[in-house]
C-alpha cells in the first residue's frame, strides 16, 4: 500500500480518480519533502554544530532556548536575510539553477525510499536504479555552479566533483547491484521485504538477514564509496575549504549559499536513506515504528560522516581518483562476481 | 586501516567522555591571574607628576599636560593604543598608575578609549582584586633601580 | 645554485683552529678582495670590495666551511651605504664571520650575493626595499614588503617621513581583467592574502598546470608593522622588549624576547643571575610548547579539513600552557617578562602552586601526545598526503638559510640551544630531534617530538627552581637605568627560536636608542625556499606544504 492510498484511506475517499490521485500525490511529496527538510534543519544549523562540539570537548550553541534549539530560527533568519551577492561575469541562469537542481536531485531520490509505516511514494519496479540516476544529478548542479561562478576556485571545486562522482558513482552502483542479486528486485520495498526474513536466531534473538549482516564487505564498500558520493570526509575534495576555498560554492550567498547547504545536508541523509534501505532492512526494527528506525538509521549515517570528519585528513585529488578507480572499482567487481556465483551455486 | 580506527576511537572517546572546555565567558568570567595586566587605574592624590610613565611608555599612549608651576593638570591616556607592557606602573616610585585585572572595556569609536583622569580613576577593579597587593612580595626586586640617577622632575 | 651534494672535503676548513677561528687565515684566503677589517662583538668582520662580493661569499663558503647565510643587514651611515652579511656555519654556528660592503652614498651598487646564497635573494630585496642599496646582477631586485609604487627607502637617512605615499589602484593590475592567454595552457591563481590556508595575509602567486603547481611566488609584505624602525626608536632598557613579543605573536613570545635580551645583554656586557637563567629557560621552552601546539593545530586543519578535532585539541593544551605563562608573566600572549639582566618577575607565590600546576601539566603531556600520533603521525591517509611531499633536500635547506624544525626534519642536525649554547640548556639533558624525511611528515614531526624534549627541560628546570636556596632567587642582575652602549659597537646574536633562528643585528650610536636594528626573521628564510617544495605537487601539497613551513606572517614582515 503506498502513502496515496493510505492518505486515501484516512481521508476516506473510495476509489481513487486520476486527479485525486494526483493531488493526494502532491500532499504526500508535501509531508516527505517537510519531513526531510526538518531533519536537515535539524542536522545543519544545530546537530553539526553540537556533534562537531562534542568531538572538540566543546559546547557549542546553548544560549538560544532549551540546547541552543532556536538558533535553528535565529540562523535562518540570519541566512535569509543576508544580501545576495552575485558576482560580475557570472552565468546567469546556471548560476541560479544550480543550487535549486542539488537541493531537487536530493530530493527526488527520497520517492522511491520506503520510511516504514507505509510511507513511500512511489514504489516502481526499477526503484534503485531511478534512485541512482536521480542522485547523481547532483554531480550536473555541482558543475553548474562551478563553471558559472566564474571564479578559479569555483571551477577547480567543480571539476573535482565530477571527477570524484564519476570516480565513486560506478562503484557504489556496482556493489548495491550485488544486494539485487540476493533480492532479485530492483524494486525498493521488495529488497526492504527481502531482508526481513531472519539470518540466524541466537538465544532465541533473530538476527534479520540485512545484508549488512548477510555481505558486511559490501556493506565497508557502499560505505566508502558512499562517503565519496556525498563528499565528506575523507573525500571532501570539492569543498576543501583550505584549498580551494569551498570550491563551487565559493561564490554564493544568502538564499543560495542555504539552497546548497541544504542540498548538501539532503544528500548525506540520502546516503543515508540508501544505505539504510539496501544494507540495513530499510524502517525495519523491534519495537520502535517503522518510520522511527528509518530515522535513527539515517541519523546514524549522517552522524558516521561528521565522526569521520573529526578524526581523517582528506586524501588529494589524484589519490582520490586512484582508490576510486584502482581500489574501489576493482574490489566492487570482485564482490560481484563472488556474489553472483556464490547465488548462483546456492539458488 | 589500524591508524585511521585509532584517530577515529581518540574523537570518540572524547566525544563520549562529556568533558568540555569551553568558557561559558559573560555568564561564567574567567579567573585571571593576579599578576594579570588589564586596564589602568590611575590616583591624582598620589601622583607626583614626575612624568616618568610618559618617558618610558614605548609607545606614546600616556600624555602628561602640567601648567607653568609644574602642578599637574591633565593625565591622558588612551587605553586602544595601549600595549599593556606595565612599564608605566614598574617606573612609577609611588603606584599612582597600576594596571588593574580588568580587561572588559568596549567603546563604539577609538576616541572614546582616550580616558582622562577621572576615567581613568572610575576603572572598577576586576572581582576586587588589588594588583597591588598581588604584586607587591617582588617589588623590591623588579623595580632595578640600578646605578643611573633618578630624575623626579 | 648549488643544488649537487658538495664533494666530500678531504681538507679542513680554513681557519679552523684549536682556539677557535683564525680571523688571519680567512683575510689572506681572500686576498685582494679585502680592504680592511672590523671587530663586532660576535665576530671578526671582512671589509670587501663592492664589485669582489660573490667572490668573497663563495670563497668562505667553498674554502672555509661558512655554508649558513645567516643574514643580511644594510644600514646607511652619514658617508656611506654599507651591507653586512653575517655568515656562519651550521655545523658549528659559534664560527661566525660578518662580510661588510661598504657602497657610496651617491651610487650604492654592490655586487649581489644571490649566486652564492639563493636565501640573500630576499635579504637583498629587504635591503633594496628599506635601505636603497642596489644589487647588481641581483635576479630579481623588487620591492619585497612595500608596495611596488612606494617612493623612497624608509630607513635611508634621508627620507621624508612626512612625505605622502599614493598607492593607486590603476597602478596595480586589475583583479578583473582578462587574464586568459591563447595558447596557454596553465592558470593563474591567486592564493591569498586572503585564504584560510595561508595563515594570515600572505599572497602566494600561484600557476596551475591543472591542479599542479607549475610555479609559485610568495608576495609579502601586507603585516609589515615596521618593526625594526620601532625599535630604533625605543630606549635599550625598557621600550624595546614589548615589542619582540609581536613579532611571532603565536605564543613565541618569550623566546622572541630573548633574541633581544641575548643581543643587548652581550652588546652591554650585563650580566644574568643563574636563577634568571633557568627561569628564563623554562618560561622560553612553554612558549615553544604552545608554538608547536599550534603549529600542529593549524597545520591538521590544512589538510584534514576545518572539522578537524586536532586543531581543538591542540589549543585546548595550549590553553593551559597559556595559563601557565599568565601566572608567571602577567600576560597571555603579550608578555613583556623579560629584562635586560634578568626576569620581571619571581615565580608567582605560592610557589608550590605554580609547580604543581606545571607538573601536571607535564605528567598530562605524553597521553596528549600519543592522542595527537594517534590522530596524525600514524594515520595513513595522512601519511599518504604527507609523506613524500614537499621536498627539500638538506643541501638545499642551507643554502635557502632554513632553520628551526625546517631544517631538522631535512636532517639538518642544526639547534642553537646546543650549538650555541645561552641561557642554562647547556647543563640540561636533552636532545635535539632531527627527521631524515625532508618532507611535510618529518616537519611535523620534529615539532611533536620537540615538544616531549621542551617538556623534559622544563621538568628540569622546576627541579632546579624547587631546591634553589632561597636568599639566593636574583632574578636581575643590576643594569643602569639607562643604558648607553660604546658608539659603533655591532652585535649580531641569534636564539633558537620556535620557527628557527632568530637573530638580532644592533648596531650602537652612543645613545640610549639603537642606530641599527635588525630582525633575522626564521619564517622569512624558510618561506622563501616554499616554491622549492610545492613546485610540481598537487594544491593540496601546497597548502601542507605551507602549513608544515609553520611561517607567522608578524615575523616574515615584521
Amino acid at each position: 500500500m503506498s502513502l496515496v492510498d493510505i492518505l486515501g484511506n484516512a481521508l476516506g475517499l473510495g476509489p481513487l480518480g486520476p486527479l485525486e490521485d494526483l493531488l493526494l500525490s502532491f500532499v504526500g511529496a508535501a509531508f516527505v519533502g517537510t519531513f526531510i527538510l526538518l531533519n536537515t534543519a535539524v542536522a545543519g544549523p544545530w546537530a553539526k554544530r553540537k556533534i562537531t562540539a562534542a568531538f572538540t570537548d566543546r559546547v557549542a550553541v546553548n544560549r538560544v532556548g532549551p540546547f541552543g534549539l532556536l538558533i535553528i530560527i535565529a540562523d535562518a533568519v540570519r541566512m535569509l536575510s543576508k544580501e545576495l551577492i552575485i558576482p560580475d561575469g557570472v552565468d546567469r541562469p546556471a548560476f541560479d539553477l544550480a543550487p535549486l537542481v542539488l537541493v531537487a536531485s536530493a530530493l527526488l531520490g527520497f520517492a522511491v525510499i520506503p520510511m516504514g509505516n507505509g510511507i513511500q511514494l512511489a514504489d516502481p519496479e526499477v526503484g534503485l536504479a531511478f534512485l541512482f540516476a536521480v542522485a547523481s544529478i547532483a554531480s550536473v548542479s555541482l558543475v553548474m555552479a562551478g563553471y558559472a561562478s566564474n571564479n578559479k576556485y569555483s571551477m577547480l571545486g567543480g571539476l573535482r566533483a565530477v571527477a570524484q562522482n564519476v570516480a565513486y558513482e560506478i562503484p557504489l552502483v556496482i556493489t548495491a547491484m550485488s544486494v539485487v542479486l540476493f533480492a532479485g528486485t530492483l524494486q525498493t520495498s521488495g529488497i526492504v521485504s527481502a531482508q526481513a526474513a531472519p539470518l540466524v536466531t541466537i538465544a532465541g534473538v533473530s538476527i534479520p538477514s540485512w545484508y549488512a549482516f548477510v555481505n558486511p564487505f559490501a556493506f565497508v564498500l557502499f560505505i566508502a564509496a558512499n562517503m565519496a558520493e556525498v563528499g565528506r570526509n575523507p573525500f571532501d575534495v570539492p569543498e576543501a575549504p583550505t584549498e580551494i576555498v569551498a570550491g563551487y560554492q565559493t561564490e554564493y550567498s544568502s538564499v543560495y549559499f542555504v539552497l546548497m547547504y541544504l542540498g548538501e545536508f539532503i544528500h548525506i541523509f540520502l546516503g543515508g536513506a540508501i544505505l539504510a534501505t539496501v544494507f540495513l532492512g530499510g524502517p525495519a526494527g523491534p519495537v520502535l515504528p517503522g518510520i522511527v528506525w528509518f530515522t535513527i538509521k539515517i541519523w546514524a549515517f549522517f552522524l558516521f560522516t561528521q565522526w569521520a570528519r573529526s578524526a581523517l585528513p582528506r586524501v588529494r585529488i589524484d589519490q582520490l581518483i586512484e582508490i576510486g578507480w584502482k581500489g574501489l572499482l576493482e574490489l566492487s567487481f570482485v564482490n560481484l562476481i563472488l556474489t553472483a556465483v556464490i547465488v548462483g551455486v546456492i539458488v | 586501516m589500524i591508524g585511521l580506527l585509532k584517530g577515529m576511537a581518540t574523537t570518540m572517546k572524547h566525544a563520549l567522555d562529556g568533558s568540555t572546555f569551553t568558557v561559558e565567558y559573560p555568564d561564567d568570567p574567567p579567573e585571571v591571574s593576579p599578576r594579570f595586566r588589564g586596564v589602568h587605574k590611575f590616583s591624582q592624590e598620589r601622583c607626583i607628576w614626575c612624568r616618568q610613565c610618559e618617558n618610558v611608555c614605548p609607545n606614546d599612549t600616556i600624555q602628561i599636560v602640567m601648567d607653568e608651576q609644574r602642578n599637574g593638570e591633565q593625565y591622558n591616556l588612551h587605553i586602544g593604543q595601549c600595549v599593556y607592557c606595565r612599564l608605566c606602573e614598574e617606573v612609577c616610585p609611588v603606584d599612582a598608575i597600576l594596571l588593574t585585572q580588568n580587561f572588559e572595556f568596549t567603546a563604539d569609536t577609538k576616541d572614546e578609549f582616550a580616558y582622562n583622569k577621572e576615567q581613568l580613576k572610575n576603572v572598577p577593579w576586576y572581582k576586587d582584586i588589588d594588583p597591588l597587593a598581588s604584586r607587591e612580595p617582588d617589588r623590591g626586586a623588579w623595580i632595578g633601580e640600578g646605578e643611573g640617577e633618578v630624575d623626579y622632575q | 645554485m648549488s643544488l649537487e651534494a658538495p664533494e666530500p672535503s678531504t681538507h679542513a676548513d680554513v681557519g679552523v683552529t684549536e682556539e677557535g677561528l683564525d680571523y688571519d687565515a680567512l683575510e689572506s684566503l681572500l686576498g685582494d678582495a679585502v680592504i680592511g677589517r672590523e671587530t663586532h662583538v660576535n665576530a671578526e668582520a671582512f671589509v670587501v670590495r663592492p664589485d669582489r662580493v660573490a667572490n668573497a661569499l663563495s670563497v668562505l663558503k667553498e674554502e672555509a666551511g661558512f655554508d649558513h647565510c645567516s643574514c643580511v643587514t644594510a644600514q646607511q651611515y652619514e658617508d656611506r651605504y654599507e651591507s653586512i652579511y653575517h655568515l656562519k656555519k651550521y655545523d658549528d654556528p659559534t664560527q661566525e664571520v660578518g662580510v661588510v660592503v661598504p657602497t657610496s652614498v651617491s651610487k650604492p651598487a654592490s655586487q649581489s650575493g644571490e649566486s652564492v646564497y639563493r636565501t640573500a635573494d630576499w635579504h637583498e630585496r629587504e635591503a633594496y626595499d628599506l635601505v636603497g642599496i642596489d644589487y647588481d646582477d641581483h635576479p630579481d631586485l623588487r620591492r619585497i614588503l612595500l608596495p611596488e609604487t612606494w617612493q623612497g627607502h624608509p630607513l635611508g637617512l634621508n627620507y621624508d617621513q612626512e612625505q605622502h605615499q599614493v598607492v593607486p589602484l590603476t597602478e596595480h593590475a586589475n583583479p578583473l581583467q582578462e587574464d586568459h592567454q591563447e595558447g596557454a595552457d596553465t592558470m593563474f591563481l591567486n592564493v591569498g592574502p586572503h585564504h584560510p590556508a595561508t595563515h594570515g595575509v600572505l599572497h602566494l602567486k600561484t600557476t596551475l598546470d591543472g591542479e599542479q603547481v607549475a610555479d609559485v611566488e610568495s608576495d609579502i609584505g601586507y603585516l609589515h608593522r615596521c618593526e625594526e624602525q620601532i625599535c630604533q626608536q625605543g630606549t635599550y632598557r625598557h621600550q624595546i622588549m614589548p615589542y619582540p613579543d609581536r613579532w611571532d605573536y603565536i605564543s613565541a613570545g618569550l623566546l622572541n624576547e630573548w633574541a633581544y635580551a641575548r643581543a643587548a645583554e652581550d652588546l652591554a656586557d650585563l650580566d644574568v643571575p643563574e636563577y634568571a637563567q633557568i627561569i628564563r629557560t623554562m618560561s622560553a621552552e612553554l612558549c615553544r610548547i604552545a608554538s608547536h601546539l599550534l603549529a600542529v593545530g593549524t597545520f591538521a586543519i590544512d589538510v584534514y579539513g576545518d572539522f578537524s578535532a586536532i586543531f581543538m585539541y591542540a589549543f585546548r593544551d595550549r590553553e593551559v600552557v597559556q595559563n601557565i605563562l599568565e601566572d608567571l608573566t602577567g600576560q597571555r600572549m603579550m608578555f613583556n617578562y623579560f629584562r635586560l639582566g634578568g626576569v620581571a618577575w619571581d615565580l608567582p607565590e605560592p610557589r608550590e602552586e605554580f609547580f604543581e600546576k606545571t607538573r601536571d601539566f607535564l605528567d598530562e603531556l605524553p597521553t596528549r601526545l600519543e592522542e595527537y600520533h594517534n590522530l596524525i603521525s600514524s594515520n595513513e591517509v595522512l601519511q599518504l598526503r604527507c609523506v613524500d611531499t614537499g621536498i627539500i633536500e638538506p643541501e638545499v635547506a642551507k643554502d635557502y638559510g632554513c632553520t628551526g624544525p625546517v631544517a631538522r626534519g631535512s636532517g639538518v642536525d642544526y639547534d642553537l640551544r646546543r650549538d650555541d649554547p645561552y641561557g642554562y640548556y647547556d647543563q640540561l639533558d636533552w636532545d635535539v630531534i632531527t627527521e631524515g624525511g625532508c618532507d611535510n611528515y618529518s616537519r611535523v614531526l620534529v615539532r611533536l617530538r620537540e615538544v616531549e624534549e621542551s617538556a623534559k627541560i622544563i621538568e628540569q628546570c622546576i627541579n632546579l627552581l624547587e631546591e634553589w636556596p632561597e636568599d639566593e632567587r636574583e632574578i636581575q642582575s643590576n643594569v643602569p637605568r639607562t643604558l648607553k652602549p660604546d658608539a659603533d659597537t655591532e652585535i649580531y646574536r641569534a636564539v633558537e627560536g620556535a620557527k628557527g633562528e632568530l637573530g638580532i643585528y644592533i648596531r650602537s650610536d652612543g645613545t640610549d636608542t639603537p642606530a641599527r636594528f635588525k630582525i633575522r626573521s626564521p619564517c622569512f628564510s624558510n618561506l622563501q625556499a616554499l616554491p622549492e617544495m610545492a613546485q610540481g605537487e598537487y594544491v593540496p601539497d601546497l597548502v601542507a606544504a605551507l602549513g608544515s613551513l609553520d611561517i607567522v606572517l608578524g615575523e616574515v614582515d615584521r
